[in-house]
């Protein structure tokens, strides 16, 4: 989205209204003295400001943001957009300041023909979708005298995944099993390792792991009971839908921390279990678009 | 030190820099101590920034405020005058540098800086202090982009150099803006005062002071003749004229009841114009005898020299006519007779017995004058540069002896034995001669070419100009004083006149000088209607000003807007880019617009949903575009095969 011309404001700060107030005060004495060089000294100050104007709006034209992502959050938590500022001219655009709502991210710069990403954190309160619909781009440069903006309406949508219940129970041990096979213990094939969790038996803490890293590992071994779950809403406890779908988030972030394989089963939708962090991605984007409310819309 | 501590401290010494320079020109006339808490402040602040010193709180600094009001009060006497203000302003800078911790801080310290700039003006517009300012101004402006900046990453900023491209591009428009914004015919508030020490001629003059001056090579004033200019022994500049004596030193004195006798002017005059630079004095300096100059500007008084209402503190340009022949005064009335012929009771008695005794020995008052030249001329006296001081009784020292003296004493001595003859006579102190530009065309009258001479008022022909140095050293009146020393002491820059290379350069800095004095000092309402009829305007009112300022200004900022867009215009980039930002905005006119936040590919989906007629095209655009843009070696072949099917695209 290019900033044209059309919708860039700009006007003095109080910087710059007080810099016109010193300019007026220099005009008068030089005057009124017949001072030359004091009337020059301060036509160049003023001519200075002019251009000072002109380059803070030029310092916006043809500037052309675009979304370049974002990373949807829990409820609750911050949702970051990112925006790319692309800059075609060949001049390099200073202290770009852009901002949703009420907080202004550090000024970027955007050398000549480069491009900026600048992260905007948005608070999120409820699951669903949140639509970044305005963002301003404003600049002081140079000189703070002057303030330009161009407020644009990208209409960037992000997910907000549900909170993770904070108190879960565990997911039912013959929550439906993928693939038919029936949850068996056993501990016949090594399969990899996890993290510790508390009440992991310690017999199965990979010491020679711990003493490469700091990290306590346990070693897991296929055929473990929960080793490929399907979440299912309807094994979800909760007082409403929310309340289950937060249950489900959590098994959904527990699995994956347990680098698990876990599939997700909705009214509707199902998905088939796999490992890692795509399907964690899946499973949460599932449960929020499901039933979601109107998207919120800053 | 913190990163943010390094940015504080850079942003601190940016501004202080900017400071420092805008004071540098207030350094010749600010008092020591004043110049001493500044410097000590600024040191102070810097280390306590390095060091993290705490500052002092408000009581402190309140206090020292208050402080150093009264010390300027005390120091000055005012805090209104140009020297008190410029003295405060600098004070309350550094006192400001005490409190420096946001921006806002560091923009006002700015500000003052720029005033600081106006004030060094209001001292002196010559090239040397504009050529100090400019820069500052520039180091200011820097400081206030390097100030007023948020971001963390300052280092693209340049602020010196994005600084100087901006008053580049100012430059046009404030020239515009010099030449066409209208001058004021008077003041909206008095007149300025600038209480400078000048070195010149003033209203008093003892023993030596002439010869101290004559050591100063600076420019009195430059002298542009319509036509030829008189002869060298007829520059005789009439500066204050000196009536009072005390026995040791003259003075103007105050003569109100006195009326200026009439003058009848004989012969061709002669007409200039003098830019006169300042004085500090209320004299101007014209040829004798003046007849008309500038009107308004001056009055003459009795004793025939130009007077100014207010003392001179700028370039100050006057037009005058005078006649070299003439003859003032043919009466004289009792008051002037008095005047000139007071002599303080009891002070160089032996002086006063020698001249009445002459007088009895000599006809007339004519061969009185001679005798007297030739006891000069003939006896052991000495015309130098570096007289010895002389006694109370200073023209009884000075003929009985030392009988060395310079111009000053010359004409000291004559005057008073011309008064103690019963002759009315009086010293009149001016310039003499002048050194002729060939490069301007102008004559450049310096201190150095300061003189004395004496004026007698003899029943025939009134008041007559006798010049007693002409008769101990002619060559001084004919060929300018150096050649009165030649072989004999050093002069100030006598060097630089025996070198034909470096006298023509000195001469063509004196050009430069007068030109600056002319086009940019001087230029005024008067040179402003000049213009607008060179521009075209028959009768030029307040209507054309603002119609060639108006004019002007937009010739400005159009030419400024070009500029700009010349500077920010989009670099030939990636070839790919240009051609799939064509497809982009092909697809816009057609209503077709590609929203923020969406990648090409889902954009071509999105066309071919909404255009299912375009959507193979706009597929193949956007994968060969991805290809050239993403892969590790774009090939030429995707490349021209994107711009065919940009170029074929019409949707």
């Amino acid at each position: 989205m290019a900033l044209s011309r059309g919708r860039i404001y700009i006007l003095p700060t109080g910087l710059g209204v007080a810099f016109g107030l010193m300019l007026f005060a220099m005009l008068l004495g030089s005057l009124n003295y017949a001072n030359n060089m004091g009337l020059g000294l301060t036509f160049l100050l003023a001519a200075l400001g002019l251009v000072a104007m002109q380059a803070c709006h030029r310092n916006l034209e043809t500037l052309i943001a675009r979304g370049a992502g974002t990373e949807p959050p829990f409820a609750g938590k911050d949702a970051i957009f990112r925006i790319a500022l692309a800059n075609p001219g060949g001049a390099p655009r200073c202290e770009l300041e852009t901002s949703a709502g009420v907080s202004p991210e550090l000024p970027v710069t955007v050398a000549a023909g480069g491009e900026s990403t600048v992260s905007l954190r948005l608070p999120t309160r409820r699951r669903g979708t949140i639509v970044l619909d305005s963002i301003e781009i404003a600049t002081r440069f140079p000189y703070g005298l002057f303030r330009a903006w161009a407020v644009l309406h990208p209409a960037i949508h992000c997910l907000v995944y549900p909170q993770p219940a904070a108190e879960a129970p565990p997911p039912p041990l013959a929550a439906g099993v993928a693939g038919g096979g029936t949850a068996r213990r056993g501990d016949d094939d090594f399969a990899g390792l996890k993290n510790y969790h508390p009440g992991d038996p310690p017999r199965r803490i990979a010491w020679k792991a711990f003493a490469r890293s700091d990290e306590i590992l346990v070693k897991e071994f296929s055929g473990d009971a929960e080793a490929t779950p399907v979440f299912d809403l309807a094994d979800a406890p909760g007082a409403d839908l929310e309340a289950r779908l937060s249950v489900l988030a959590r098994w959904i972030v527990d699995a994956h921390a347990r680098g698990v394989t876990f599939g997700l089963r909705l009214p509707g939708i199902e998905l088939t279990p796999e490992p890692g962090d795509a399907q964690r991605r899946r499973c949460l984007a599932a449960l929020a678009r499901y039933q979601a409310p109107d998207p919120d819309v800053v | 030190m913190s990163s943010e501590h390094k940015e504080n401290f850079r942003r601190l010494a940016w501004t202080m820099g900017g400071l420092l320079a805008a004071l540098g020109p207030h350094l010749l006339h600010l008092k020591p101590w004043v110049t001493g808490f500044v410097l000590a402040v600024c040191a102070w602040r810097l280390l306590a920034e390095r060091r993290e010193w705490r500052m002092p709180g408000t009581p402190l600094r309140a206090l020292i405020a208050l402080g150093v009001t009264a010390a300027v009060i005390l120091g000055y006497s005012t805090i209104t005058g140009l020297d008190g203000g410029t003295a405060l302003l600098a004070l309350m800078s550094a006192l400001k540098l005490l409190e420096t911790r946001t921006a806002r801080d560091h923009t006002v310290l700015i500000f003052i800086g720029w005033f600081l700039c106006l004030a060094a003006f209001l001292y002196a517009q010559d090239i040397a202090t504009a050529a100090w300012v400019l820069p500052t101004v520039w180091l200011l402006a820097a400081a206030l982009l390097e100030v007023s900046r948020h971001g963390q990453d300052g280092s693209s900023l340049r602020p010196f150099r994005t600084t100087g491209a901006m008053l580049l591009k100012a430059a046009p428009i404030a020239l515009i803006l010099f030449l066409f914004f209208p001058r004021l015919a008077g003041s909206f508030w008095g007149a300025p005062s600038a209480e400078r020490a000048l070195s010149g001629l003033t209203d008093e003059m003892s023993p030596g002071d002439i010869s101290d001056l004559t050591l100063n090579d600076i420019v009195a004033f430059r002298v542009r003749f319509s036509g030829d200019p008189p002869p060298p022994a007829l520059r005789y500049w009439r500066g204050p004229v000196l009536s009072e004596f005390d026995g040791y030193s003259w003075s103007r004195g105050d003569a109100q009841s006195i009326y200026r006798p009439p003058v009848d002017h004989v012969g061709a005059p002669v007409d200039y114009t003098v830019t006169l630079e300042p004085t500090g004095q209320q004299m101007l300096f014209a040829l004798d005898m003046v007849e008309r100059w500038t009107p308004g500007l001056a009055r003459q008084s009795w004793d025939f020299g130009l007077r100014t209402r207010y003392p001179v503190h700028t370039v100050l340009r006057y037009d005058a006519r005078s006649y070299p022949r003439y003859r003032a005064g043919s009466e004289i009335s009792k008051a002037l007779q008095n005047l000139s012929l007071q002599l303080p009771r009891g002070r160089n008695p032996r002086a006063a017995e020698f001249a009445r005794n002459l007088r009895a020995s000599s006809g007339s008052d004519s061969t009185y004058i001679q005798a007297v030249l030739d006891l000069f001329r003939k006896q052991d006296f000495y015309y130098t540069l570096t007289p010895p001081g002389l006694e109370r009784d200073s023209v009884d020292d000075f003929l009985f002896n030392t009988r060395q003296g310079f111009c000053g004493h010359y004409a000291s001595a004559f005057t008073m034995l011309m008064r103690a003859a019963g002759i009315p006579a009086r010293v009149v102190a001016g310039y003499q001669g002048g050194d002729w530009n060939p490069i301007g065309g102008y004559l450049i009258v310096r201190q150095s070419h300061a003189h004395a001479w004496s004026e007698v008022w003899l029943a025939d022909s009134g008041w007559r100009r006798v010049d007693p140095t002409a008769a101990i050293a002619p060559e001084r009146i004919e060929r300018g004083f150096e050649s009165a020393f030649q072989g004999g002491e050093l002069l100030p820059g006598g060097l630089m006149r025996d070198s034909n290379f470096w006298w023509q350069a000195v001469m063509i800095w004196d050009n430069v000088n007068e030109r600056w004095n002319d086009w940019v000092i001087q230029f005024d309402r008067a040179s402003q209607e000049e213009l607008l009829l060179t521009l075209g305007f028959d009768d030029p009112d307040w209507r054309a000003f603002g119609l060639v300022l108006g004019a002007g200004l937009a010739l400005g900022i159009a030419l400024l807007f070009f500029w700009l867009a010349w500077e920010f215009r989009p670099r030939r980039g990636d070839p790919a880019v240009r051609s799939y930002r064509r497809f982009v905005s092909r697809l816009e006119r057609r209503g077709i617009e590609s929203p923020v936040g969406e990648a090409p590919r889902d954009f071509a989906l999105r066309i071919r949903r909404l255009r299912p007629d375009l959507g193979v095209t706009a597929l193949a655009i956007t994968e060969t575009y991805l290809r050239l843009r993403y892969l590790p070696a774009p090939s030429a072949g995707d490349l021209r095969l994107l711009r065919g099917l940009v170029a074929r695209f019409d949707p």
